[in-house]
């Protein structure tokens, strides 16, 4: 009987992967398949959406096709203006995804590189948090609002609104996160082998972080959509002709009560997109969760 | 021992500031981790440093290879003078000083693949060909028990053992000159643990290695060990060969941590019992710290604190009544406890095993 034997007669039953433990959870084919649906259909607006959505000239305020007094001509109705409502819903679609992702991406970059160096250099921590802190209390309208009287309304404005109010949560849960792997004897072992800084920030302490962040830069995404919309239902974001389904929704607040399909669909639309990206970050979080590993 | 002397320590001391209030903390004291640590560590040779959970034999360990900064002292391996150098300095430095960690659950890298946890250093400091990177990768798997298909898993895929076969592996992969082992099996399993000591003494012979061994186990301790430096509260209280140490302990904190062996027999007396608990080290008793808890204490200990003083048979002992206690008894048969007799007889036996194992 060797050594290596005695230790390896129990073996440790191998992980499933993460790929097939969302694939086995319902909420995630449901809710998944939903957002590929509505990304693909937006990002496909061009190609698929019947008519022009600036276009003014059909009748205005048709109910959709499914309701008293629609016409299979116009699937969603038309608006106060006459415009296709579907073709609107398409861009609009891609307009709020973009807005969000993009407030995200930049947003969340920004606090995950904030959270790492808090994290790594102690020195930097009781700075770092501080000014985050100051972030925290602003809230995210207030900066649309101030943004928006700067540089004036428009799609730009609420993006940078979005990834500012974006930043400190995520700086936040990621310096959390990064305190915990920075107290990882691990952590300790590459600065013994003599590794430099900023490798062991990013293929060290980033690597063992960038899991719990996504998780929640995913469930972030949902208010940042809604936060957008918001804004451009105050009239800071897009600008009256482009289409973007919270500005699309204050539109419709007019005509709510003889044609409530104006403002319910694109409403609707922005419902849809968070439910499903908040089902998919928590299914997401159960299933990097170490304790599912071996289900 | 061929006399050479690796390590130099004098005076180190790591204070760790203890900060209060929320707005503007300020200094409300200090733990005196290490106070004053003076040892050396000849080429080829094991010091084990003994002592209670939280007497500061970690920081220690981690004050000589600098990875945290020490308050004051000096460090000298091999002629130079580590708290001296320079970052870039130091990362080359560390090739030819390394770590064994207490918890291999924790050490490992989750995300890199044996492969990868393994190469990095090699890449880093010895600057081999993708080849030999390759095939210097399966040579430490082979020479810590491993095989070379291991590489390409990942450490949760490995038992305890396993794992801190890794780490050895690691440490070993820049084919350093000092390791310091902290606790490297107090997380095993017994059965697993007689089996990585052994190895660690398989490479000391094989690569000339010189060990700090950091313990809390006696009879590990006695089997791996040439010296033997016991601390308390941030002090060396004894230190010397660990068959003086361990057969005729000088200091009563020596004698205490024999006593606290657990013995299978029941109603033998225990000889020397420190009572109470650790005292902070935020607030260390005056003159000997070990005053409190020393059933020899006197007005003496309370006021002066001991500096240590030379034996005849080289070893040194910080105590001011060590003449003056009664002699350690000679415990039956050759002056070990049985319990600590069995545990190295375990040990022995492993090692002549050793043969069949790869």
């Amino acid at each position: 009987m060797t050594s290596t034997d005695i230790e390896s007669s129990t073996p440790l039953p191998r992980p499933v992967g993460l790929l097939r433990r969302l694939a086995s959870d319902s909420t995630v084919l449901i809710a998944g398949g939903i957002l590929v649906t509505i990304v693909a259909a937006s990002l496909l607006a061009p190609f698929i959406a019947p008519y022009d959505p600036y276009e003014t000239g059909y009748a205005p305020f048709i109910p959709p096709a499914f309701m008293e007094g629609g016409t299979s001509e116009f699937l969603l109705g038309t608006d106060q203006q006459g415009r296709d409502l579907l073709s609107r819903l398409l861009y609009g679609t891609q307009a709020t995804l973009l807005t969000g992702l993009l407030g995200v991406f930049f947003g969340g970059g920004a606090g995950v590189v904030l959270g790492i160096l808090a994290a790594y250099f102690k020195k930097f921590d009781p700075p770092i948090m501080r000014f985050v802190d100051v972030l925290l209390s602003f809230p995210a309208i207030l900066f649309g609002l101030a943004i928006a009287a700067v540089i004036g309304p428009g799609i730009v404005p609420i993006i940078i609104a979005l990834s500012i109010a974006t930043v400190p949560d995520v700086a936040r849960v990621t310096r959390s996160t990064a305190v915990v792997v920075m107290s990882q004897e691990y952590m300790e072992a590459g600065r013994a082998i003599g590794l430099s800084d900023r490798h062991l920030i990013i293929r060290y302490l980033g690597l063992n972080c960038i899991g719990s962040v996504f998780v929640f830069l995913t469930l972030r995404f949902g208010q940042v959509i809604l936060i957008g919309a918001a804004l451009s239902f105050l009239g800071l974001g897009a600008r009256p002709p482009m289409a973007e389904l919270g500005m699309m929704a204050a539109q419709g607040r007019d005509a709510l009560f003889f044609a409530p399909h104006i403002s319910t669909i694109p409403s609707l639309a922005i419902f849809m997109i968070v439910l499903c990206a908040n089902m998919l970050g928590d299914a997401l979080r159960d299933a990097l969760d170490p304790r599912m590993r071996n289900m | 021992m061929t006399g050479k002397q690796l390590l130099a320590v004098d005076t180190l001391t790591k204070h760790f500031p203890v900060r209060r209030g929320l707005i503007f903390p300020r200094e409300i004291g200090s733990v005196r981790a290490v106070d004053g640590i003076s040892l050396t560590l000849q080429k080829g040779e094991t010091l084990a440093v003994v002592g209670e959970s939280g007497c500061g034999k970690s920081t220690l360990g981690r004050l000589l290879l600098r990875l945290i900064e020490p308050t004051s002292g000096s460090v000298r391996f091999d002629g130079i003078d580590v708290l001296s150098l320079d970052r870039e300095t130091l990362r080359k430095l560390r090739r030819r000083m390394q770590m064994i960690f207490q918890d291999p659950f924790a050490s490992l890298h989750p995300r890199l693949s044996v492969r990868r946890i393994l190469s990095e250093p090699i890449e880093l400091h010895l600057g081999l060909s993708p080849k030999d990177t390759e095939r210097r990768v399966n040579e430490l798997l082979s020479v810590v028990g491993l095989a070379p298909y291991h590489a390409d898993r990942y450490p949760h895929e490995f038992s305890g053992g396993q794992r801190q076969r890794i780490g050895i592996a690691r440490a070993l992969s820049t084919r350093p000159e000092l390791i310091v082992c902290d606790e490297p099996v107090s997380a095993l399993d017994v059965s697993i643990q007689a089996h990585v000591i052994n190895l660690l003494v398989d490479l000391r012979q094989q690569f000339g290695l010189s060990y700090i061994f950091i313990a809390h186990d006696l009879a590990v301790v006695r089997h791996i060990a040439d010296r033997i430096a016991v601390m308390y509260l941030g002090e060396i209280v004894e230190i010397g060969d660990k068959y003086a140490v361990t057969a005729s302990p000088r200091h009563p904190y020596t004698r205490a941590l024999l006593s606290a062996v657990p013995r299978a027999e029941a109603g033998r007396e225990r000889r020397t019992i420190a009572q109470g608990d650790v005292p902070s080290p935020l607030n260390p008793p005056s003159g000997c710290r070990f005053h409190p808890r020393c059933p020899y204490a006197e007005a003496r200990c309370r006021a002066e604190t001991p500096q240590a003083r030379t034996l005849e048979d080289g070893r040194q002992v910080a105590c001011h009544r060590q003449d003056e206690i009664p002699p350690w008894p000679a415990a039956g048969g050759a002056g070990i406890d049985p319990v600590v007799r069995r545990r190295l007889q375990v040990l022995a036996t492993a090692a002549k095993a050793k043969p069949a194992a790869a």
